[in-house]
């Protein structure tokens, strides 16, 4: 007997390769032209596969200013992360707990969602002649603020999410224990939506890793993250794309390693909507 | 022990709000309400110190800019058309994904690349896509290798389409993750009875899998859609908004009257109508969601 062609099957495969082509294909060709020297970059045919591995491009981004920027980035979105989730765990336990009260009913819940909604760039320019005003433009200081501050509404729905999620009765049962509010909180409830916690730091922490346009406002000189430096490697007569390539296969690491460890949380986090 | 216990609820939440709203109120709502002070007020501070009081001038201005207005309508074609094509494709991609793809592993690796656009920077994306559109660049080299001729991808005509298709390349992936989402969680059993039913897929798809994701779609459009009203890292680092104003998207816009050329009462007056449409946008989106 003939088995019977299966064109919806066919075709849907054809789709998945077609798409993972197209996705992989920039990612591929980035990581191979940082491997590449400046010259090679132009030719025609390109070079598909890199014959000899020319470290020319890393070498230059961790002897110059590259390495500053990406240590910039790093603590900056380590240390801001670290103030939004312990503001936010603060914000969501009492939104969670206490959804009464004038500061935390469903009119503070949604303002606070607004701060996230608004573009950025609609904040920056009171906030980038504030920063201005009080001499702190360009500082580690004005950055992080700031950067908190944007982040504090995802923080906080992302472990409102969490939060809801756990039952009252076991805080109820730490009182009867004798526990104090303090202790229930870092004893009971913390420890409970600990994997819930670490995704919130990977997802608050990778924002700011990619944010752009508030780190080349509010930075640039004294403190520049390396998302406000790869504009700058292209200017000047010869632009030098296997520098570019380098620093982006760099930055994209985190961005991979988290995806990686957090990926059920992404699916999770997108069920709840 | 009870009465202290009943005393202490209603306090804990302002105890716990102040930090946050400390935050909040100095870095985002003190400078918000700053910006309409001087909104009402003509300012470049590179011509000059002086403030002048203008009232509302700059509010009117702002709806007779040709530029901001053609900015706004080039935001509903590289919005519209760019994220209805992720929604479609996104959609696609993850019924695909869980139609055809048996092994857990290999579906689980797939789902991984798909999402990894959507993990990095806007402004690595950006440059990434741009060594290989440039006249010079990736695209047009093969193409020539091919014998083909090269194409002018960021030409007057086709930059914002090129910009659109880096945007496809790398938010598709939140589309396909809700989708997927969504789909894993229809309960199996009612795929199998329509199928002992008889039912065709084509059937099964419009009348089971598309009702079901009818909602968390919904939200995906408006959260694309929101997202790709606020971002201006691709324009930016793509374009610069050129040649002319060809890619020009409000977010651009206002970031070139805001700090390039420093007409910042005109910037915070467009920043206040920017920022007000983006929250009706996301009252629309907060209401579906309560509906669901």
């Amino acid at each position: 007997m003939r088995k019977k062609i299966n064109w919806g099957r066919g075709l849907g495969i054809t789709a998945l390769v077609v798409y993972g082509i197209f996705i992989l294909f920039p990612i591929y060709w980035t990581v191979n032209t940082s491997f590449k020297e400046i010259g090679d970059v132009y030719k025609v045919p390109p070079s598909f596969i890199p014959t000899r591995f020319i470290l020319d491009a890393y070498r230059f981004i961790f002897q110059g200013t590259g390495r500053v920027a990406l240590f910039n980035s790093l603590v900056v979105a380590a240390v801001s992360t670290a103030i939004a989730v312990v503001l936010g765990t603060m914000a969501s336990y009492a939104y969670s707990r206490y959804p009464f009260t004038p500061l935390t009913n469903e009119g503070a819940q949604f303002n606070l969602l607004t701060v996230r909604m608004f573009p950025p760039i609609a904040f920056l320019l009171p906030i980038f002649w504030m920063w201005k005003r009080f001499g702190l433009l360009d500082t580690y200081f004005a950055l992080i603020i700031t950067y908190t501050a944007f982040n504090l509404p995802l923080a906080v729905w992302l472990l409102k999410g969490f939060m809801d999620a756990l039952p009252r009765s076991i805080e109820e049962a730490s009182y009867v224990d004798g526990y104090s509010f303090w202790q229930t909180v870092r004893r009971v409830v913390l420890p409970l939506i600990g994997s819930g916690l670490a995704a919130t730091v990977a997802l608050c922490w990778i924002f700011i890793w990619n944010e752009f346009i508030i780190a080349y406002l509010l930075g640039g000189r004294n403190v520049i993250l390396y998302t406000a430096y790869l504009p700058s490697l292209r200017r000047g007569m010869r632009i030098m794309w296997n520098q570019i390539a380098a620093l982006s296969v760099l930055a994209i690491i985190p961005s991979i390693i988290i995806l990686v460890l957090f990926r059920k949380y992404l699916v999770k986090i997108y069920l709840r909507g | 022990m009870f009465g202290k216990e009943s005393k202490r609820i209603p306090k804990t939440p302002y105890y716990l709000m102040i930090p946050p709203q400390l935050l909040i109120w100095v870095v985002v709502i003190f400078p918000l309400l700053w910006a309409i002070y001087i909104s009402f007020h003509d300012w470049n501070p590179t011509i000059s110190p002086e403030r002048t009081f203008v009232g509302l001038q700059n509010y009117i201005n702002v709806f007779r800019d040709e530029r901001f207005i053609g900015a706004l309508l080039r935001m509903l074609y590289y919005s519209g058309v760019g994220v209805t094509i992720q929604l479609v494709l996104g959609t696609a991609i993850a019924l695909a994904l869980v139609e055809y793809v048996r092994s857990e592993r290999l579906r689980t690796f797939l789902l991984v690349l798909f999402l990894l656009p959507m993990m990095m920077a806007e402004a690595v994306a950006a440059q990434m896509w741009t060594l290989l559109i440039t006249d010079t660049g990736t695209i047009n080299n093969i193409l020539i290798w091919l014998g083909l001729n090269p194409i002018g991808w960021r030409s007057r005509e086709l930059a914002l389409t090129t910009i659109m298709i880096v945007d496809i390349w790398q938010w598709t992936a939140l589309p396909l993750l809700i989708a997927y989402a969504a789909r894993i969680s229809i309960p199996e059993s009612l795929y199998e009875s329509s199928r002992l039913d008889g039912a065709s897929k084509w059937l099964i798809l419009r009348k089971i899998t598309l009702p079901y994701m009818r909602v968390p779609l919904a939200i995906a459009f408006l959260l694309r859609f929101m997202d790709s009203y606020k971002f201006l890292d691709k324009v930016f680092i793509m374009t610069y908004g050129g040649p002319g104003t060809a890619t020009e998207l409000p977010t651009f816009y206002l970031y070139q009257t805001a700090f390039s050329y420093f007409k910042v009462g005109y910037g915070a007056a467009m920043s206040w109508i920017f920022g007000i449409i983006a929250v009706v946008g996301m009252f629309i989106f907060w209401r579906l969601a309560k509906a669901q």
